[in-house]
Formats: structure tokens, sequence, C-alpha cells
């Protein structure tokens, strides 16, 4: 019997053991923080739970300084309360090894009687706090004992990819009046801070699109970029790299930025962007939109193509002023009019986000131009821009919209593109047809003689830019046998520099085959031969429906 | 009296005579060591970095039409080219690079046919 009886008293004494609930320190976030640089207050507080009150309340908890920097704190202890803080930077708890670490009172007793010189680490991540609060009177369930107030710091340049875990108590030794240790528990997860906005973006990448590019008439070096923030001050600038791109810094995440893309230094080669075979689209569409291109009968393929081909006048609508402006232009003539057509020494150009150039959204042409670095999302770190020119119609150094919004309608089109309706936007444009000429100068009666020979048919219209040294050679002229009815034009662009071709802007009449430029140059002194005298650069002719002749010699 | 009045007929008639405009090639043109082409074919440069203008030789086993060519020195695309009439044996020539943009070009010997008969790489500086 009174063996059962200490049985009895036994497992009652366990059960009651089991049942009681520790005290704990408390502690949990106040305010919501959203971003870096926001505020962030913790509370500390005492639970009284199951165990006796207490008079002495000494807690310590680390914080990841490398994502929080300490403000301030605010006392909440009743007054007359002895209270003390202490802190260390650099250092880090090592918990007791196999016990919990959510056990405070264990924890506690780990530090102060067993763990000797390893009960703290350094990390210089982490700074240590340590909190006293002594009264005279035992505090209540749920008293406040201190607020702590940190700001969020950014975790740029930091090994830390989240806010996660940022605080932790590490042991708490709560005593009663008498002294009795209470036993002492936590929550079992740390502060965690998700979904903050703000800080350092770190790298951005831009990746420019263009012909240009693609087609390696220059470089990336040719472009530069800049980056504005909403209120329009500029927060990057700079030039991209050969390949077309450039990696910003000093951007910040979750904010709006808007970003332009121009042409540097006005190259050489804006006087090439403009040809034949943008002049033959622009006609097309001056001829079969009638009123215009907001009518049923346009030959473009893309919206982005109103706005390109209108050179003269903002109004979008692509009309005969247009195509007589650039036929002008290639002719050298002054019309008088004020244009936009990109030539060498000016430039007109557009720039936006690659995925939305030139989309068609509420009846208009865009070129949306923002992005939003987002810490959690890479992708947005990642901005693909395209860079287009005004004038040139047929994308040969421009970025030709991939945006499915931005293709017009087959229905839209005229019969003469119904070849480019069925490819993909994007793509309308990839593919000139090539053929084969025969360019040379040769000596001939003391005269040097450069001949275009051509046995190509159907070509509605050609163009050459022909380059020649000006201090040996004084071009005497110009002789056209391109046929009766064709608009011949020759054109000294600068010294040095000439730009021959033929357009029939009926689109009936073609090239004719044989010799139909020969150009007369003089030399201005004794010369045995002329090699590299004479060089061309644009040689490219056009058909009737738009299409692009890249020109092949041998 | 009678030798100077033919003398000066002979001045005379030279002195009208149609002037060649300014090619004239000597026959008898001497090869500098650095344009000399020990194959019976080939086309040689006087330096391969250049500016302005250099020599070349133009090395031929027969006269006749042929075609000097000067292509993109990464695409390989044609952008001057001329057509003349050579002797048998060594040419010396002219390559004219001031209107050529800085890059790098290859020179290319061929006959009226196209076929190849000696390439040579350049540079424009």
């Amino acid at each position: 019997m009174k063996k059962f009886l200490s049985l009895l008293v036994g497992v009652l004494f366990t059960l009651t053991s089991f049942g009681q609930d520790p005290s704990e320190i408390q502690y949990g976030t106040v305010n919501t923080v959203t971003k870096v640089g926001d505020t962030l207050s913790v509370e500390f507080k005492y639970a009284k739970k199951d165990e006796g009150a207490a008079t002495l309340l000494q807690f310590d908890f680390e914080y990841n300084n490398k994502l929080m920097s300490f403000l301030d704190i605010s006392w909440k202890t009743p007054s007359g309360a002895s209270k003390a803080r202490n802190n260390w930077s650099g250092y880090k708890f090592n918990p007791k090894a196999n016990t919990s670490e959510s056990d405070m009172d264990v924890q506690y007793i780990w530090w102060r009687d067993e763990a000797g010189n390893n009960s703290y680490s350094t990390s210089a991540d982490w700074s240590v706090e340590r909190i006293t609060a002594q009264t005279s009177a035992a505090y209540t369930d749920g008293d406040q004992i201190i607020v702590y107030r940190f700001i969020i710091k950014d975790k740029f340049g930091t090994n830390y990819d989240s806010w996660d875990n940022i605080l932790k108590v590490n042991w708490a030794n709560y005593k009663k009046a008498d002294g009795t240790q209470i036993q002492v528990g936590r929550p079992t997860s740390d502060i965690d801070l998700n979904g903050l906005e703000g800080g350092n973006a770190g790298n951005v990448t831009l990746n420019l699109s263009s012909k240009l590019l693609d087609n390696n008439v220059s470089d990336g070096t040719d472009y530069s970029y800049v980056i504005k923030n909403g209120a329009g001050e500029t927060k990057a600038s700079g030039d991209f790299d050969a390949s077309g791109q450039a990696v910003v810094s000093g951007l910040e995440n979750n904010i709006q930025y808007n970003i332009s893309v121009s042409i540097s230094d006005l190259p050489e080669y804006l006087g090439e962007v403009v040809t034949v075979a943008d002049l033959a689209l622009v006609f097309a569409e001056a001829i079969g939109a009638g009123s215009g291109p907001s009518g049923g009968s346009t030959t473009f393929d893309y919206y982005i193509q109103d706005i390109i081909a209108d050179v003269v006048g903002t109004d979008n609508k692509v009309d005969f002023q247009d195509s007589y402006e650039i036929l002008a232009y290639l002719q050298g003539v002054t019309s008088g009019n004020t244009n936009y057509i990109t030539k060498a020494g000016t430039v007109h150009e557009y720039s936006g986000i690659k995925e939305t150039y030139g989309a068609y959204v509420n009846n208009a042409v865009t070129f949306a131009n923002t992005f939003t670095p987002i810490d959690s999302d890479s992708n947005s770190k990642i901005v693909n821009v395209a860079h287009g020119l005004r004038g040139d119609v047929n994308f040969s150094h421009s970025y030709e919209p991939s945006v499915s919004s931005g293709a017009k309608t087959s229905s839209a089109q005229n019969v003469s593109s119904q070849y480019r309706v069925s490819m993909a936007p994007g793509t309308k444009f990839n593919n000139a047809e090539t053929a084969n000429i025969d360019l040379v100068s040769e000596i001939k009666d003391g005269q040097v003689i450069f001949s275009i020979n051509s046995q190509i048919a159907e070509m509605v219209g050609s163009q050459f830019n022909i380059v020649y040294d000006p201090s040996i050679l004084t071009l005497d002229d110009v002789i056209f046998d391109t046929g009766n009815t064709m608009t011949n034009f020759a054109n000294i662009v600068e010294e040095g520099k000439v730009r021959v071709g033929s357009f029939d802007q009926n689109f009936d009449a073609t090239v004719k085959q044989g010799t139909p430029y020969k150009l007369i140059f003089t030399p201005n002194e004794a010369i045995q031969n002329t090699s590299g005298l004479i060089s061309f650069r644009v040689k490219e002719g056009v058909k009737a429906d738009g299409t692009q002749i890249k020109f092949i010699i041998q | 009296m009678k030798k100077l009045l033919i003398l000066f007929s002979l001045l005379f008639i030279l002195g009208c005579a149609k002037d060649e405009d300014f090619i004239m090639v000597d026959p008898n043109q001497e090869v500098p060591e650095t344009l000399v082409i020990k194959d019976l074919v080939g086309i040689k440069l006087e330096n391969t970095i250049v500016s302005d203008r250099v020599s070349m030789n133009v090395k031929l086993p027969e006269a006749g039409t042929y075609r000097i060519k000067i292509r993109h020195g990464l695409n390989n695309e044609l952008i001057s080219q001329e057509r003349l009439e050579v002797k048998e044996g060594d040419n010396i020539l002219k390559v004219y690079v001031a209107s050529l943009e800085k890059s790098a070009y290859m020179i290319q010997l061929t006959d009226d046919y196209h076929n190849v008969l000696g390439n040579e790489s350049f540079v424009v500086e």
C-alpha cells in the first residue's frame, strides 16, 4: 500500500509537472514594415503562464546587424523598476547542444554555468542585446518590458537573400522574489520580414535591340541610355557596350523608372538609313491608303510605320507629301519643308521596352518605356529596350516590332504585300532578296569610269551610295541608262560621297538591264590604277511590292 | 641649219601631240625588295598597316584583263573593285585608302572571271 501511494504521488507529481505551462518571453513586431529604410518596432513582453510571478526579468537576444540597425529603445517597466541595457556588437550566441533553443531557462543555465568561453562566438553580422529589469512588486501577465526600434537595411551587398530570422532571443532568466528560477519558454519562430520593397536594386542589365546591331552595321557603343525616376531626375546614364548591353547600378527596388535610348554621336551610317526601299514603301502607302493609313487600304505591315513614314508633319498620316519629301531627300533637293528624316548629321529616333515597342493601344502607337526593379523578381532586373529611326520604314537600321498588337491585320493589307502578311511580327522584313551585280572602276582614255552593271529585272528602284577620294578624283558626270520613265537622281551628299539611283513612283517601269549607271571621274594627279579610290556603301534595289533587293557583288 | 629646222620641227610635232593625261606606266620599273613576289603569280603590298596610299605589286604570268578587289576584313563583303589591263610579270601599282573607313580589309587579285589568283590582308589606320 505504501508503494502504491508513493507511485500515485509520483505519477501525480509528474503529471502536474508536465502540465505546467512555463512563463514566456514573448516578442514580436509592433508595426508592419514594407520597404527598406522603414522603422521596425519590436516589443518584448512578459507572460506569466502557470509559473509564479517574476520580479526579475532578464533576457538576451541577438539581431542581424547587416539587415537592421539599432535606433532606440523605450522602457515599459513600472516606475521605480531597476533596468539596464547591455549590448555587444559582433557576437552570436551558441545554444546548448541537444536541447531546445526555445527552453530559455536551460539556455540561461548553459550560459551561466556550463558554456564558459563557448557561450558566444565572434560574428560580425550579429549584435547581442541584454535587458535586465527588476521590480519589488511582481510583474503581471502581459506586461510590456521594452520596445526596440530598428531601421531596416538593404540586403544588397550582404550575404543574405531575405530578411528571415533577423532577431531571436537566446535565453531568459526569470526569478521570483525569493530567487526561485522560473521556467521560461519563447515562441518557436524568430522574427521574419517578408515582401520588403526598396533597397539597392543591384545590377540591372539593359539589352538593346536594333537591326543595326543584328546586321553588324555598327555596334552598341554608338548608343547611350538615360534612366530617370518619376520626378524626372536622371538616376543613371551611360553607353552600351559593343554587344548592345549595359549593366546599370544605383537603382532602387520598387521604384518605377523610365528609360530612353539614343544614338550618341551621329555616326556616318545615318546617311544610309533612308533609302529607295523605304521610299517605295511610303509611295505605296500614299497611293494605297488614299485618305490616310486609317483607311482600309493601307499597305503597311505595322502601325509604327505610320509614324516612322510620316516625315512631314506629326499627324501620323502618310501621304504623298511624305513620299515626295523622301524622294527629294534622295535626290538632294531641298523642299523647304521641315522634315523628320534621319540622315547624316540628324537623327530622329524612338525607343522603348522591346516587348511592347510599337504596340497599338487605344488607337495609338505606343513606346512604353517604364520598368520597375523588384528584388524578388530577377527578370525585372533585365530590361530589354528597342530603338528605331524615323524614315527607316523597312527597319533596316531599327527594331522591327514583335508585339502582336503592333502588326496590322491581314484584312487591312494591300495585295502587293500579301507575302509579308503571313509572317510573324518581328520577322516580316527579315527576308530581303539577293541578286548579283557588277560594280567596277577602270581607267579609259585618261578618265576613271565607274560602271554599275545589272542584269536584274523587276526593280522599280535602286540606290547606290558611292564614296570616292576627292583629293584624287573629280566627279565630272553621271550617265543614266535606266529607261525612259524612271526618275533618276545623282546627289553629291558631301565632298567624296555621291548618291545615285532611280525610282518609278508609279511602280510600272523597272530599271533597265545593262549598265544603268556610269560615273565619270577625272584624276587630279597621275594614277596608274584605281584600287581603293572608289568604294560602295548602300547598294540595294526594291521591287514593286516593297521587297528589298540586296546586291551581291562577286 | 637644216638639222636645226628638223630638230625644231620634231619638237613642234611632239608639242602638238595629245597628252596621255596622267596615265603613264613605266614598263621597265624596278621592283623594290619589299614588293618582290617569288611565285609566278600573286599580289603583295609594301606595308600591311597603311594610310593614304600604299604600293603593291601584282605579278602575273601573262598580260591581260584582271580585277583587284577590296573586301571587308570581317564579312568579306566587296567594297571596291577595279578592272585593269596589266602586263606579264611585275606590275607596280598603288592602293588608295584615304577614303576607306579605318578597318581591316583583304585585297584580292582575280582574273576577269573572278577566279582568285592571290589575297593579302591589310589594315587602314
